[in-house]
């Protein structure tokens, strides 16, 4: 327990730096996008007009339809939360990515691990650590989109604009978690936070295209952006969603831990390690 | 049922080490290794770059897993009970990697945090001044030797009762060097049992009472330093003002006449040089260089592998 709050403290402070950027980036849009809103209800008729010449798939591309663009969710939904999962997916990529595998390959985890840690209580505190992070991050996020909404005339909540936020939360641990696991299978951080990457824009844009085309809808079910949700009403909200995609976080951490517990820890400068399946174990 | 062993009785041996064996993919790091490292001893663990060294003092450590073998440390089993191994031990890595931006004082609360805080922090600074170490330099303005002071010090900080050191003096200036040679017999002193590995053969003369020469993933010798020294091997250049005769040195055991140009000779001596010198000064002498060879010379000569 006490290697697991040392490493814990020890990794949320090597983590402020990106809490503080991410989060003050996020809450500073917030500021900026809520009242935008008045100025969207003031020229309500051009607006109307703008959006009438947009070509539909432009809106579609967005989940948005003319109808909806007009009302508060609509706005934010095509405004402010539709590319949040993508901008704000990058930090998920780079800190799950780099959780241990930046260490190990900077040859700092060799002596962390020579220390009476324990691998299974030093894994969970820095996941421990990530997830807080990622919380933090959405907590400064969904202050800054709150602070304004008063004056503002979306007419909604503080405890309706925490949805999207949570959905937002759910989809960083989902890319966080998988480019930790892929840091644990491929050769180097670098291919993993490619890997995650590339999944991140590719789950984005299937996502978005399979509003458009229908041939699409059964590829993008699989993938995590579909299951983003940006609504302001838990009517509106699907629960099983949201645990759904938390399975998927699990199992990914477990089988991340698993991979952790059981592996050599590689030293700085030396090769990569071989995808385990590839390994050809020679009899010593 | 289960019958793997996990704790030995806490008998003689600080290491006790049979069979190991460890691969990486095709190489074969460890072939088999047999070691026992009594307690309260400082033994050396001698052998070339890539001999298989750090390959077993990571698997003592449980920071790698061996293929096959079984080991001991302090009576644990590494592999079954790292936490316990770790507690007890101080380990310096090879290679020392820190956070690069904090500093040296940081860095060190870091790594007693994870011991759970066991360092007097008043030791520490007495270390970090007998190395000259600034504490409250920020770790990339450190020079090699300063990051290895802090390597050092971290590894004795908690008075371990088992010291692991993977080639300790490496980067280190020569006054730095018996500074830290002073800091391993202090503590062995205090009842630590050193373990240390060098490639550096008079390092571990001068250090260890026993030595293990490794080779290729195997251990080619165990000998007491004492016995290793009396065979140490030597080269000596030897200028003479005139043509002398040396057949009389020639005749000396132990003395070896590797070339022979103008008035400058090379010769290869094994043991004593007692003979060789009372020899050399029946001899017109003009100059005499000493020169200790390198390790793999060493092996070539005594192990022929």
């Amino acid at each position: 327990m006490r290697s697991l709050s040392t490493t814990f403290r020890y990794t949320l402070t090597r983590l402020r730096a990106q809490i503080l950027g991410w989060g003050i980036g996020l809450a500073l849009y917030g500021l900026m996008i809520v009242p935008f809103y008045r100025i969207f209800g003031a020229q309500q008729e051009r607006f109307q007009q703008m959006i009438a010449s947009y070509p539909p798939e432009f809106l579609a591309f967005f989940g948005a339809d003319t109808a909806s663009m007009l009302t508060p969710a609509g706005f934010l939904k095509m405004y402010a939360f539709s590319m949040l999962p993508l901008i704000i997916g990058i930090f998920a990529v780079v800190a799950g990515s780099g959780l241990f595998a930046s260490d190990e390959e900077h040859g700092r985890l060799d002596l962390i691990l020579a220390h009476p840690v324990g691998r299974t209580p030093f894994f969970l505190g820095r996941c421990l650590a990530l997830g807080v992070a990622a919380l933090l991050i959405a907590l400064l996020g969904w202050l800054g989109f709150c602070i304004l909404l008063h004056g503002s005339s979306l007419g909604i909540s503080w405890g309706q604009m925490s949805l999207p936020f949570l959905s937002l939360l759910i989809q960083l641990l989902v890319y966080a978690t998988l480019a930790l696991l892929l840091s644990m299978l491929l050769p180097s951080r670098n291919l993993a936070a490619a890997f995650a990457g590339a999944l991140l824009v590719v789950s984005y844009f299937l996502s978005s295209l399979a509003f458009l085309d229908a041939r699409l809808e059964a590829v993008a079910r699989i993938l995590p952006h579909s299951y983003f949700q940006p609504v302001l009403s838990l009517q509106d909200l699907h629960l099983t969603w949201l645990a759904g995609l938390l399975g998927v976080c699990l199992v990914m951490t477990v089988l991340a831990w698993l991979r952790f517990v059981r592996r050599d820890v590689r030293l700085s400068g030396e090769g990569s390690w071989q995808a385990p399946l590839l390994r050809r174990r020679k009899p010593a | 049922m289960n019958t793997r062993i996990t704790r030995r009785p806490s008998g003689e041996f600080a290491i006790e080490v049979r069979g190991l064996t460890k691969a990486y993919g095709r190489m074969r790091a460890l072939r088999g290794i047999d070691l026992q490292v009594r307690r309260g001893e400082i033994f050396g663990f001698l052998g070339p770059n890539g001999a298989g060294k750090t390959t077993t003092i990571r698997c003592l450590l449980d920071v790698i897993r061996p293929d096959g073998g079984k080991s001991f440390v302090l009576g644990v089993d590494p592999q079954a009970d790292p936490v316990a191994v770790q507690a007890s031990t101080g380990y310096l890595p090879g290679e020392m990697q820190f956070y690069e931006n904090w500093t040296a004082a940081r860095q060190l609360r870091f790594l007693n945090d994870l011991r759970g805080g066991r360092a007097e922090w008043g030791y520490v600074l007495q270390l970090a001044d007998r190395l000259a170490l600034d504490l409250h330099q920020a770790i990339k303005n450190l020079s090699k030797g300063n990051k290895q002071k802090v390597g050092v010090i971290q590894a004795l900080m908690h008075r371990p009762e088992l010291l692991i050191l993977d080639e300790p003096t490496s980067g280190l200036d020569p006054l730095i060097q018996q500074e830290v040679h002073g800091l391993l017999r202090d503590a062995n002193a205090a009842g630590a049992t050193i373990f240390f590995s060098s490639h550096v053969m008079s390092e571990v003369e001068q250090v260890a009472g026993r030595v293990a020469i490794i080779r290729a993933g195997e251990i080619a010798e165990v000998a007491d330093t004492s016995a290793l020294t009396r065979r140490s091997l030597n080269r000596l250049t030897v200028c003479f003002k005139q043509p002398a005769d040396l057949s009389e040195l020639a005749r000396e055991p132990g003395v070896e006449i590797i070339s022979q140009k103008d008035y400058t000779v090379l010769l290869r001596v094994t043991g004593d040089m007692e003979a060789v010198v009372r020899a050399l000064g029946r001899l017109p002498v003009l100059r005499l260089e000493s020169q200790r060879p390198s390790l793999e010379e060493v092996f070539l000569t005594y192990y022929k592998k």
